[in-house]
């Protein structure tokens, strides 16, 4: 037992409860904020991995993604609104069912996976590393990311844009 | 002895030096923050021909703060009854932690630091966004409509700023090469980011001005229009640690804009003779004045003036900063 699993167990057991939370809490606002915890956790978990930048791009994007997930959530719900979740016995078991078969293939499959010799110069100029990587082999896929998300940007202003000229076509 | 301790194996004893050097951080931020206090109530009073704080500690007041905090502490630790109990307890955590928690990564001087990242301007920017989640929390969990307003506000201001403050060090980055901040502080060591980013230097401490909710960008806690903003339900020690958030944040920002734009530890020419640490407090002075002057000096902005400059002039500026740190990286470094 020494500290780096402890702090795997602190960390594992935080991201799955929050997310166990996340499903079962009834408010919004609440639910969000475990989902919070659930992503700073697995920012926790690459750290340990040695993939400091892809954790902190982690929290870097989900914080603010979060804040405005938060802003929906109190803008487009009531105050005291709450969810309330009626599920039968035969779909509880039938789920159950689905998680226990889940569980029995990753198990098994895991049980006996080997990953050869563990990297253990990971951590040395990381940033450096994927950098270079994502400029030299991955510059396609790269680019193709780039040109989504500028359609999206330009999706959501368009949609935006409609709306507007909607609203004062109606208050004319 | 802490660049030691930072390459050695991790044990109980380093455990235990490192948490003593915490503490002791967080002791001297404590002291920064009881006299950023007073020396704001000071130089604004100056500024606008008033004497400031002067009963308490001799002339200068020099005990004011601290009395401030003991009334802070015996006051009452009132909860709302229709607020949201748990959120409400938790948000003052929330939103000091990352406060306290960016100070690791921030060099004071060669010897003086308590980590080496290799993406420690990365740590400093994710980190900090944390923040606006607490203060959001705090907002809707006391459930009143100024505070809601303010945390809503909050919220919308620090994604806005976030982007130029982020897009203005870029140039930076990309003419050191790296974004570990030791080494953005080794590449100042002939001329200061300060004149080969002038631009930068400007977006960043508007954004950064912006981040720190500090007049002329104070929105969400504008006094005349939304009372107190977020905080406006939080009192005794609950409000104190959203009062010193902002005040670290101060602390961690004049820190971090020393090390981009002045130089860090530096010496100025000729004056090599002066530690480290000594120019480090001397520029980080200059820019918590500049901070305390911006808040005697200006008005307060309105709310899509504020969104419309932090979209239409200061995005387009940044975009146009890395283009002209690109070109000049090409031709010149």
């Amino acid at each position: 037992m020494n500290g780096e699993l402890i702090l795997f167990f602190i960390l594992a057991l935080v991201a799955i409860g929050s997310g166990v939370l996340m499903l079962n809490l009834t408010k919004v606002v609440h639910m969000v904020i475990a989902l919070v915890f659930t992503f700073l956790s697995i920012a926790g978990l690459y750290i340990m991995l040695s993939a400091e930048f892809l954790a902190f791009v982690q929290i870097l994007i989900y914080s603010g993604a979060i804040t405005i997930i938060m802003l929906f959530g109190i803008m487009l719900t009531r105050h005291d609104d709450k969810t309330e979740s009626k599920i039968g016995l035969p779909k509880l078991i039938l789920v159950l069912t689905g998680i226990g078969v889940f569980f029995a293939i990753m198990f098994f499959q895991i049980n006996d996976l080997s990953f050869g010799e563990q990297a253990t110069e990971l951590h040395v100029d990381n940033a450096e590393k994927i950098g270079i990587e994502l400029y030299s082999k991955y510059v396609i896929p790269f680019e193709l990311t780039s040109v989504l998300l500028l359609v999206a940007l330009v999706g959501a202003i368009v949609l935006a844009k409609r709306d507007d000229e909607k609203e004062a076509e109606d208050n004319e | 002895m802490i660049e030691e301790l930072l390459y050695s194996a991790p044990s109980y004893l380093s455990t235990l030096i490192f948490f003593a050097l915490g503490a002791g951080l967080l002791m001297m931020v404590l002291g920064f923050v009881t006299y950023a206090i007073l020396a704001e109530r000071k130089v604004i009073g100056f500024m606008q021909l008033r004497v400031g704080p002067n009963r308490v500690g001799g002339p200068l007041g020099l005990l004011q703060t601290v009395a401030d905090v003991l009334k802070l502490l015996l006051k009452e630790d009132t909860i709302p009854k229709a607020a949201d109990r748990p959120l409400f307890i938790l948000a003052p955590v929330i939103a000091f932690a990352p406060a306290f928690m960016v100070l690791a990564a921030i060099p004071f001087s060669e010897s003086l630091r308590f980590s080496d990242l290799g993406i420690g301007l990365l740590y400093y920017i994710a980190i900090s966004g944390i923040s606006t989640v607490g203060i959001l929390m705090g907002g809707w969990a006391s459930n009143n409509k100024y505070a809601l307003l303010g945390g809503m506000r909050s919220a919308a201001q620090m994604i806005s700023y976030e982007v130029p403050l982020v897009m203005s060090v870029i140039g930076i980055i990309l003419l050191t090469g790296s974004l570990n901040l030791v080494e953005i502080v080794e590449a100042q060591q002939n001329l200061a980011y300060l004149f080969v980013q002038p631009l930068a230097f400007f977006i960043f401490l508007i954004a950064s001005v912006a981040e720190l909710n500090r007049t002329p960008f104070d929105l969400p806690e504008a006094e005349s229009e939304l009372v107190a903003g977020y905080h406006v339900e939080y009192s005794g020690f609950r409000w104190a640690f959203f009062m010193l958030t902002e005040y670290v944040y101060l602390f961690a920002m004049a820190s971090i804009t020393t090390i981009l734009f002045l130089g860090g530890w530096n010496p100025v020419p000729f004056l090599e003779f002066i530690p480290g640490v000594i120019w480090f407090a001397i520029k980080f002075s200059i820019i918590v004045f500049i901070m305390i002057w911006l808040r005697a000096t200006l008005p307060r902005l309105r709310a899509d003036q504020l969104m419309s400059f932090g979209w239409k002039v200061l995005l387009p500026l940044a975009l146009l900063n890395i283009f002209i740190s690109a070109v000049i990286k090409e031709i010149w470094f």
